[in-house]
């Protein structure tokens, strides 16, 4: 049960278990977000189906799977589909996400490193879209 | 291009070409027989001509066509096989045919190895002996001559080559390298936001510690978004564009450092410019880059000016130029952008390796030495030149374009 209703939850699907601890420990410090962290990209579908998340932040190289494989896997789930999607990668260049904003089936892109601001915003922009 | 192994054989049957043999004897005497012998004989056919100084032989070399000279090595202001070097120091192309007195072996082989391509003992030859040495000389010294200029296209093939394969490993590596390292990098950075907004620090020491981390991971991330330009050079979108636009556009993103560094722009635009067909964002990087170097230069400030023209090309119009200027023809269209620093110009000892990468004179500053390397890796995948000059006031950059014709 979610015991803060008002706020949103993210669910972070990263290999890197640094950076999903930053971004939890940043995004929850704005009062607005509760952040679960999932490190290991083999899980990310039953993490989410048990966390309910209202928006998904997706690495795209991690070890053993690949972000795009498991962005379809959500997509194609009738629990899980609606959720939307940010890929948070490292593989590509900012300039490059700008001029190319839908290489990926139309899904929003953020580079890393992306600033706080710049991953909220991106996020707000996503959940308002959804509502 | 004629292969080595395939020799002229017309060229080398038989002796009916005119040889234009200067003979440089001390001996007035050895000087008159040489002549008759060549001049009276039934075999070949000569321009003689005949001096007995090395001074004046240098005169009359610099004057006409010479094929071979026939040389004494004892002369009156020189002697021994420092004439020999001297002479082939300054007319390296031409042939030598040693002819001396001094018999010695040791003598005559370190001729050849001086440069010299036969080395006759004076009394110890006939008439058709002679004509064949020159004959011989001309051929053996067209022959090297030859094998000289493939060895140099040689050398810069392999230059080439090689300068191709650094760019690919660098561009592999920092393919690589930037997934691995940005991962850390957006660690540190959401870190140390995260405690600014914790911490609201009050402790200037504690101020001065974050703000240290945060430019130093954009700065890391700078240097690596400069690597993964290379790795991404191949993607290029061309389309066609007035290059004045893309030159104004570069300068709104300098503006900002212009005005704080007191410089001043000066733009000498052309306004019957024909379109190129060039990626307009690299292109752009290409001009900020050229616009930064220049203000780097200038830190006290001066005048940057810019100027495009179109014009029929000159070879001057690439004098002094890095790379290679071959694709570019004599007076066809081409459009010429400078642009001009007053700084204190490019040191010339630097000046072949500016477009090398990883070469920076600004290590100590944090300079990378990509820039530039990137500049002309970019040029020249639209078929452009990039060079740097030094003229009167500072350094110039030129960047020369053909001019696309509209379809």
């Amino acid at each position: 049960m979610n015991i803060y209703p008002e706020k949103k939850r993210i669910l972070i699907i990263d290999d890197e278990s640094g950076f999903t601890e930053m971004v939890k420990l940043n995004l929850e410090a704005t009062g607005q977000y509760l952040v679960r962290a999932e490190n290991n990209g083999v899980r990310a579908v039953d993490v989410a189906l048990e966390y309910q998340p209202d928006l998904i932040l997706l690495d795209i190289i991690m070890p053993g799977t690949d972000g795009t494989d498991i962005c379809w896997s959500l997509r194609e789930h009738e629990q899980l589909h609606h959720v939307p999607i940010i890929f948070l990668t490292a593989t590509i260049r900012k300039n490059e996400v700008q001029d190319r904003p839908d290489d990926i089936g139309g899904y929003a892109f953020l580079a890393k490193p992306a600033t706080i601001e710049e991953l909220t915003k991106c996020i707000e922009t996503h959940l308002n879209m959804n509502h | 291009m004629r292969s080595l192994s395939e020799p002229n054989q017309a060229r080398i049957a038989d002796f009916t070409k005119k040889l234009n043999v200067l003979i440089v004897e001390n001996n007035p005497v050895d000087c008159a027989m040489l002549s008759g012998m060549l001049s009276k004989s039934t075999f070949g056919s000569f321009r003689l001509k005949g001096t007995d100084t090395l001074k004046q032989s240098f005169h009359i070399l610099k004057e006409g066509t010479w094929d071979v000279v026939l040389l004494d090595l004892n002369l009156k202001d020189s002697s021994g096989l420092d004439t020999l070097h001297k002479l082939h120091e300054k007319y390296s192309q031409i042939a030598i045919v040693v002819n001396t007195g001094v018999y010695q072996d040791s003598l005559g082989l370190q001729a050849i190895t001086c440069g010299a391509q036969d080395y006759l003992i004076k009394g110890k030859y006939k008439a058709y002996g002679l004509v064949k040495a020159l004959y011989y000389a001309v051929e053996r010294k067209r022959a090297e001559e030859e094998l000289k200029a493939a060895y140099n296209r040689l050398k810069e093939t392999q230059a080439q080559l090689i300068q191709v394969e650094k760019m690919t490993v660098i561009g592999g590596l920092a393919s690589g390298i930037a997934h691995e390292v940005k991962n850390p990098l957006a660690t540190i950075l959401y870190g140390v936001e995260f405690l600014n907004t914790k911490l609201t620090p009050t402790d200037p020491q504690i101020q001065l510690t974050l703000k240290s981390i945060r430019e130093a991971t954009q700065k890391a991330n700078d240097i690596i978004k400069d690597l993964l330009d290379f790795a991404s050079l191949s993607k290029l979108t061309m389309v066609p564009e007035s290059i004045n636009t893309v030159i104004e556009h570069s300068l709104n993103f300098t503006k900002h450092q212009c005005d704080k560094c007191g410089i001043k722009i000066d733009k000498f635009f052309a306004n019957n410019l024909p379109h190129i067909l060039l990626d307009k964002n690299r292109i752009e990087q290409v001009i900020v880059d050229l616009i930064l170097n220049a203000i780097l230069a200038m830190p006290q400030g001066g005048l940057i000016t810019i100027r495009t023209l179109v014009k029929k090309y000159e070879k001057k119009d690439t004098e002094g130029s890095q790379t290679d200027t071959s694709h570019f023809q004599p007076s066809e269209d081409v459009i010429l952008l400078d642009i001009e620093d007053t700084g204190s110009g490019i040191d010339p000892n630097n000046m072949s390796k500016v477009f090398d990468p990883f070469f920076t004179t600004r290590r100590a500053a944090g300079g990378v030495g990509l820039g530039l390397s990137i500049a002309k890796t970019i040029i020249s995948s639209h078929n452009a030149i990039i060079m740097l000059t030094n003229y009167a006031r500072g350094a110039r950059a030129r960047i020369i374009f053909k001019a696309e014709r509209p379809t």
